[in-house]
């Protein structure tokens, strides 16, 4: 009788099971069977009451029932739950359109960024990157850069001097100034290290000048210098070009005009096609289709000679970007003085 | 500095191309033309003539020199013969050079049977173009062969000078003079003058003086083409604040040569235009002759240095018409090159480079990426922390700012920044920028004022550099702040900053102001800590006092954290090592504990610590609370302790021993009370 009981059960089971729709009714088929007063249970229980013989070919097959059920009622209950969720996901109302949670993220500043850039793309071209100070001598900024002690640019109306005891008596390396340019960096760079050299210098800048939307008393410039023994105008401008290439991810066209600075020989002006209006003309570039964006040359042989270089040996070229100026054409910044201010409803845009 | 196209014509046989043509050619291949203006019949061109070419391009001849070059194009020069009559020019004037280092060389002429009148319109048209008033034949003469040749000119009228004695001379002391324009001028020894036997005439290259003025009544003149020292020259002129059209040629020099030139080409033109008559010979005070600079010139290295190979007949060519001569052996590869007299700023290989090289045109230089061995780039660690640092910051929701390198006086005070520790700019623009910054505060503050009607919780940075007049002289700060009262959060992101930076043991300590420090003090007496690793401090954490708030108009408190970034720096690392991740459970026990109020949080963590062992993992202080149900003076701290063991699930029996164990430490201490 008990081995028909199992094989009805299972049969029973299994129907009851297939026909249950909801977990409710599968709960149900569970108690009836499996339950504590559940025929299978009731089985099981009365295991012990048989001969050892019996008692273990029937709990074997009593067990294996138990298992086939358990796992059938498992993968029904599954199987509903998975149906209804299915539908009551579907009935539910969302609305997409409400605004998402932001979180709370700082902001890093523009020029942060700009510099950050710059110095990507020099170092995947193989320039490292060397800094110097703020605060130099006027033998670095002017002297070492082959400044004529009568140019101009040493004149107070320029340069932002410091405060010193008996500043006249000083020998120009012990006169303190606010550096006027990154250059002063190549000497000291090229000092310490033996070409073939490739650096760019990265910094703050200062010059004693009124602000308005395009001067600052303080701004950064990014200062390149690549010396080896055939460094060339040629590869000056293939790197240049590479260079506002991949700052403003456009293809931009260059030009080179004579210019003059102690430091260099022969030294250029560097403009580039207006990136705004690709060099058709528009009010950024005053309807000129070309905007200046920085100077550069070859280095002059004084300038080797006063950091300790033979002149006969090395040739290179040096130029200064402003970043500021970079900075404010790729974001269509129109005055300069918003970099300083500490203005977060400027900051926070970026 | 305009020129006129006319002019620049007239030295040419051949048309030039149009003016905005023309105006191309020179900004790629000279000088940046500015603006072009049409000017009646004739186009005026704003040039901006290089600094080191004002020797010989602050001219009309210069400019057209540079377009023969340009354009390869002959000049053409107005042929003219002087025709020198009656007594010699040393029979009427006497020239003495006090200093010949300050004075170059002197050359004058006299001019007698003058006829004073208005020069012809061709003249005063150019002139007026130009922005030159007319005055008269002689004077306007003199400007006009400057403007052609560069050479300023001065004509005195010899019967107002006294002895027929020219003695150039530094000024006395105190010695006054009235110059042509009326304007009075007191001079002393930095001033090179014009001088008779009695008076000064004129202002050395600078401005002539009323005395000895061509009136209507001048018949007979004394021409003078001199050439001063550029220094003596630019001295002077900032002495007594006077910038002339002379005076800005001579501080950017002259060419020795070109006295001559001039005053020969004046004399003609008085004697055409003024029916003049000119004395015989010249006076001429020139002990040190120049003579033409010779340049050897690689062409290999040229080539090597431009990176374009030029013909050696186009180089030649290219120096001819700028005024060099040029010779080379046929064999070799080098040119000898002679530099006109004219071309002060020519001295090495690399000049001469500059100049064929722009001639030729910087468009024809290919633009080709160089050769070079495959150096990968050092790592520049300062940037790698810096980047670090932003980044984390960034992440915690601040900001980044950059300020202005300078405070004022009032900043300087309120921070009670010690005058002698502060470096102080010899020439500030303002008096805002009279310090550079000993400390990224006072600008961060000015940024919360800014900001504060507009952001409710304002988080911001900044890292820069900042000053003190001290052995090191210049470093780098990191400076943060975050408005409310925050004290906690703004340590807990001390905490975070410096584990991304790989630093812990990190420890706070309590400030104590010197009795001196706490009259103007800038932090809050107690919210204030000193930040510390390893013992040594880094940094300072605190919030602004009441005082400073107030005088700032600061509406929240405010919390600060204060880096010495290169100290930072030092102790950053990026050695980070994996622990293995513990596959048994935790399990979590809290305790709640009475204290005195005056008992510091730290001091019960490391009772905990040290009597729990190893199988902490963690403490987590979640509560703090006085007030209702808690006794006077005393507080409730709530810890969550967090057990695991790496190699076994622990039991709770095992816990329950750790549990109580710390129970009994810490119900030691008088007056705690574990609460159950």
């Amino acid at each position: 009788m008990a081995k028909i009981d199992l094989k009805t059960i299972k049969n029973k089971a299994g129907k009851e099971i297939k026909k249950s729709q909801t977990l409710k009714e599968l709960d149900r088929v569970f108690k009836r069977y499996l339950g504590k007063k559940g025929d299978l249970s009731w089985i099981l229980r009365s295991l012990n009451k048989m001969p050892k013989t019996k008692r273990i070919k029937m709990g074997k097959k009593a067990n294996q029932l138990k298992e086939f059920l358990e796992e059938a009622i498992a993968k029904k209950s599954g199987e509903i739950r998975k149906k209804t969720k299915k539908s009551s996901e579907g009935r539910e109302w969302f609305d997409i359109t409400i605004p998402g949670k932001k979180p709370v993220s700082g902001h890093l500043h523009p020029l942060t960024q700009a510099k950050k850039k710059a110095e990507e793309i020099f170092q995947s071209m193989g320039f490292s990157i060397a800094e110097g100070p703020e605060l130099e001598s006027e033998w670095y900024n002017f002297d070492a850069l082959n400044f004529p002690s009568e140019h101009p640019a040493r004149e107070m109306q320029d340069t932002l001097f410091i405060k010193q005891k008996n500043r006249e008596r000083l020998p120009s390396t012990a006169k303190l100034l606010m550096r006027t340019h990154t250059s002063p960096v190549q000497v000291r760079y090229i000092k310490e290290n033996q070409p073939p050299l490739r650096i760019i210098i990265p910094g703050r800048v200062f010059r004693h000048e009124a602000t308005d939307v395009s001067h600052e008393i303080n701004f950064y410039h990014v200062e390149g210098l690549m010396v080896d023994k055939k460094i060339s105008v040629a590869n000056f401008k293939a790197i240049i070009k590479e260079f506002l290439k991949r700052f403003f991810e456009k293809e931009l066209k260059i030009r080179l005009r004579p210019s003059y600075f102690p430091f260099t020989e022969p030294s250029f002006e560097i403009d580039f096609s207006c990136p705004m209006c690709r060099g058709k003309g528009c009010s950024i570039c005053k309807k000129r289709g070309w905007l200046e964006i920085m100077g550069a040359g070859m280095v002059h042989p004084n300038v080797f000679k006063n950091a300790g270089l033979n002149p006969k040996n090395w040739q290179g070229f040096a130029f200064g970007v402003g970043l500021d100026r970079l900075t404010m054409m790729k974001y269509k910044i129109s005055d300069i003085r918003l970099f300083y201010g500490g203005d977060l409803r400027f900051l926070i845009q970026f | 500095m305009l020129f006129s196209y006319n002019w620049l014509q007239s030295f040419f046989k051949e048309k030039l191309p149009r003016p905005q043509k023309l105006g191309e050619v020179l900004t790629m291949h000279s000088f940046e033309v500015e603006e072009i203006e049409k000017e009646k019949n004739d186009w005026l061109l704003d040039i901006d003539i290089l600094p080191n070419r004002g020797p010989d391009c602050f001219s009309h001849l210069g400019v057209a020199r540079e377009i023969a070059a340009v354009l390869n194009l002959k000049l053409r020069f107005e042929d003219y013969r002087l025709k020198e009559q009656g007594n010699k020019t040393k029979d009427y004037i006497k020239v003495m050079v006090k200093n010949k280092e300050e004075c170059l060389r002197y050359t004058a002429r006299v001019i007698t049977d003058i006829k004073v009148a208005p020069s012809p319109k061709w003249i005063q048209d150019r002139l007026k173009a130009l922005g030159l008033k007319p005055i008269n034949n002689v004077v306007d003469i003199s400007n006009y062969v400057m403007l052609e040749t560069g050479q300023p000119l001065h004509a005195f009228d010899l019967d107002k000078i006294s002895d027929c004695k020219i003695i150039v001379r530094r000024a006395k002391k105190r010695e006054k003079i009235i110059t042509l324009d009326n304007e009075r001028y007191e001079l002393d020894k930095d001033v090179l003058v014009i001088a008779d036997s009695k008076n000064p005439l004129a202002i050395a290259g600078i401005k002539g003086g009323k005395r000895a003025e061509i009136d209507k009544k001048t018949k007979t003149i004394v021409l003078e083409s001199a050439n001063f020292n550029q220094r003596v020259v630019r001295r002077g002129s900032k002495k007594i604040d006077l910038r002339t059209d002379a005076s800005w040629r001579f501080e950017h020099g002259l060419d020795l040569d070109l006295t001559e030139t001039a005053i020969n080409r004046a004399a003609y033109l008085m004697e055409d235009i003024a029916d003049g008559k000119i004395c015989q010979g010249l006076v001429d005070f020139y002990p040190q002759k120049v003579s033409p600079k010779k340049i050897k010139l690689d062409l290999d290295y040229l080539e090597d240095l431009l990176g374009v190979k030029i013909s050696p007949m186009k180089i030649k060519n290219i120096l001819k018409n700028l005024g060099f001569s040029v010779s080379q052996d046929s064999s070799s590869s080098q040119l000898l090159v002679w530099v006109p007299t004219f071309r002060l700023d020519i001295a090495i290989p690399e000049d001469l480079i500059e100049e064929i090289g722009r001639v030729y045109g910087y468009h024809r230089i290919p633009s080709v990426f160089p050769t070079a061995a495959l150096v990968p780039p050092e790592r520049n660690l300062n940037i790698f922390w810096e980047d670090m640092t932003k980044k984390v910051l960034k992440e915690a929701g601040f900001s980044e700012i950059y300020s202005n390198s300078f405070v004022n006086k009032k900043e300087a005070e309120l921070f009670n920044y010690k005058d002698s520790r502060l470096i102080e700019t010899d020439n500030p623009i303002s008096a805002d920028y009279q310090y550079l910054r000993p400390s990224l505060i006072p600008n961060l503050l000015k940024s919360v004022k800014k900001n504060q009607r507009f952001f409710g919780n304002i988080r911001i940075f900044e890292l820069g550099k900042i000053f003190k007049n001290s052995k090191v002289k210049e470093k780098r700060a990191l400076t943060g702040l975050m408005t409310g009262d925050v004290f906690y959060g703004a340590k807990g992101i001390v905490d975070m900053l410096l584990n991304k930076l790989g630093i812990s043991d990190i420890w706070y300590d309590q400030y104590q102001p010197t009795p001196e420090e706490s009259k103007i003090f800038i932090w809050h007496p107690k919210k204030c800590a000193e930040i510390k690793v390893g013992g040594k401090e880094i940094g300072f954490l605190g919030e602004i006092s009441g005082k400073v708030m107030e005088d700032l108009k600061l509406k929240s408190r405010i919390v600060v954290f204060d880096f010495d970034f290169e100290k930072l720096q030092k102790i950053a690392s990026e050695e980070q090592e994996f622990k293995p991740i513990s596959s048994y459970p935790s399990a979590v026990r809290d305790i709640a504990l009475l204290v005195p109020r005056d008992v510091l949080v730290v001091d019960v963590l490391n009772k905990i610590e040290a009597a729990g062992g190893r199988l902490i993992r963690d403490i987590d202080l979640f509560d703090i609370y006085e007030g209702e149900e808690i006794s006077e003076g005393k507080k409730n701290l709530a810890f969550h302790i967090i057990y695991q063991a790496e190699d076994r699930t622990l039991s709770s029996k095992e816990i329950d021993g750790v549990q109580d164990r710390i129970i009994k430490v810490l119900e030691k201490e008088s007056g705690w009370e574990v609460r159950k």
